[in-house]
């Protein structure tokens, strides 16, 4: 079976470890728990008749004084940015982890993840901030790790992306 | 530091504390693969069982996998190898082997943890603040709040400002008609489209009273005198409402005006009430003139005092009214009506 890695990155709080919880698990919890380092976990994927063992990097969230170590990335085939649609401050980590990804390992298929799409009401995401992601040329999908809305459409379309390029 | 540093005895003393602390466990591999050629050390901290010379090294942890052979030295901090613990792994190569450390960390880690848990949770929190407080008052002055570059002042400033009062004009019969959820949907709708013209021109929402507003102009910076802030957004209000209006025609809803008033003048701006409940408000005569003129005003009509209609360089699309106002008496004022409700 084809084994991939994909890390799932962005600021701390955007929601990557319920992502990848929902994801693999199809668990939510409201209870915010702050990750350290990195938890992995699996879930094969079936792309096409293509089963694909997905190895998922939960890695901690990016911020200011702590930066994702560089020897995490290594060996990753592809990637899923997550980004607080509650809070647009995070779009900026999104841009810094990204420059930083392809300094280090290079241009890999991405994902923008725009999670928390649930919180209509505190949702703070403008066109124009919109824009400045579209300029990466990677797909975005509005999430909701609470939902589940999206989550596995878009694990689903990072996998495509790695075995047909 | 070494041994020539410290006698001896001392040394060994930390050495052996920090290294039973650590529980290591190490892999010698063949030299530019993932080959096992010895292992040792606390292995029950890392893995059911003692890995076996031959075996690779990514078939017993997934983490290593793309990883393998060490080109150059590298570490991973903090893996969960298991839940709830936590191993940094180093990658290091020597001219005849290569080698992997396990070290467990969990201890510090979950220090480290409670106070990121500490930090991240205010983060969230001074996210969640900044967006309410956006709302109320705009993202400039929350903006400016937050940074710690304005404070509002319990003492009162004092600075010439426009207010401006805008009401919905008919709101309470149309309340006694409807069901409470249509009408707070209703009030939503002509909220989304009245506030936005007020945070455009540097104006800040000090209280929505129901079906009315209550703005303020000339407290947040602005390059434009706080009267024309306070005009223009009387005149985007009124060209949004009766777009609203249009649309409501269309899906054969009811048409609601509004009424506008201003007035300008000094006002002292601070903080009223008590510890536990306190509230922006700006206090000053014009204040309530602004609110008289807002109560006078017709669908669609902007009434503005003698102070703003100077302050606008009497503009010539304001014709003079007198009106005889409650508590105030007999005052010159002026007039502008717009369309409003859509025929």
């Amino acid at each position: 079976m084809i084994q991939k890695k994909v890390c799932i990155l962005g600021a701390a709080g955007v929601g990557k470890t319920s992502l990848t919880a929902q994801f693999v698990y199809s668990k939510f919890s409201e209870k915010y728990l702050s990750s350290m380092g990195v938890k992995i976990d699996k879930k094969v994927v079936t792309v096409d008749e293509t089963q694909v063992n997905l190895m998922i990097w939960d890695i901690h969230g990016e911020e200011k004084h702590k930066k994702i170590t560089s020897s995490y990335l290594r060996g990753a085939a592809g990637i899923l940015t997550v980004i607080d649609g509650t809070r647009p401050e995070t779009i900026q980590t999104a841009h810094e982890i990204l420059t930083r990804v392809h300094t280090d390992i290079g241009k890999i298929p991405n994902i923008f993840l725009c999670n928390k799409v649930d919180l209509t009401d505190a949702w703070d995401i403008n066109p124009k901030q919109l824009d400045e992601l579209k300029q990466y040329n990677n797909p975005i999908y509005n999430t909701s790790a609470k939902t589940g809305e999206h989550v596995e459409e878009s694990f689903v379309q990072l996998t495509r992306m790695l075995i047909k390029p | 530091m070494t041994s020539q540093t410290l006698p001896q005895p001392l040394y060994q003393h930390i050495a052996s504390h920090s290294i039973q602390q650590l529980e290591p466990a190490w892999l010698q591999l063949k030299k530019g693969s993932d080959c096992i050629l010895q292992a040792g050390g606390a292995w029950q901290h890392y893995y059911p069982q003692q890995p076996q010379v031959g075996q690779k090294a990514t078939e017993l942890f997934d983490v290593l996998i793309g990883m393998l052979p060490i080109i150059e030295d590298f570490e991973l901090p903090q893996i969960q190898l298991r839940d709830g613990q936590y191993t940094d792994i180093f990658a290091l190569a020597d001219k005849e082997h290569d080698w992997l450390l396990f070290c467990d960390v969990t201890q510090n880690t979950l220090q480290l943890q409670q106070y990121q848990q500490v930090s991240n949770d205010l983060i969230l929190l001074k996210a969640q603040m900044k967006q309410t407080l956006h709302r109320y008052v705009g993202h400039e002055i929350s903006e400016r709040i937050t940074q710690g570059e304005m404070q509002l002042d319990a003492a009162g400033e004092r600075k010439t400002i426009a207010t401006l009062f805008v009401d919905i004009r008919g709101f309470t019969p149309f309340n006694e008609r409807h069901d409470a959820q249509v009408v707070m949907q209703t009030l939503n709708d002509y909220m989304h489209c009245m506030l936005p013209s007020i945070l455009q021109h540097h104006g800040m929402v000090d209280k929505i009273m129901g079906d009315g507003v209550m703005a303020v102009y000339g407290v947040l910076a602005s390059k434009t005198d706080c009267c024309f802030n306070a005009l223009h957004s009387a005149e985007q209000m009124i060209q949004a409402v009766y777009t609203l209006n249009q649309q409501r025609l269309s899906q054969g809803l009811e048409q609601l005006g509004i009424g506008v008033g201003i007035a300008s003048g000094e006002a002292v701006l601070g903080i009223l009430g008590s510890h536990e409940r306190r509230t922006f408000t700006a206090i000053g005569r014009h204040v309530n003139l602004a609110a008289r003129l807002e109560s006078n005003a017709r669908v669609g009509e902007i009434l503005i005092d003698q102070a703003t209609y100077q302050a606008l360089n009497q503009p010539q699309t304001f014709t003079p009214v007198t009106l005889t106002l409650k508590g105030i008496g007999q005052t010159d004022i002026f007039s502008q009506t717009l369309p409003c409700i859509s025929n």
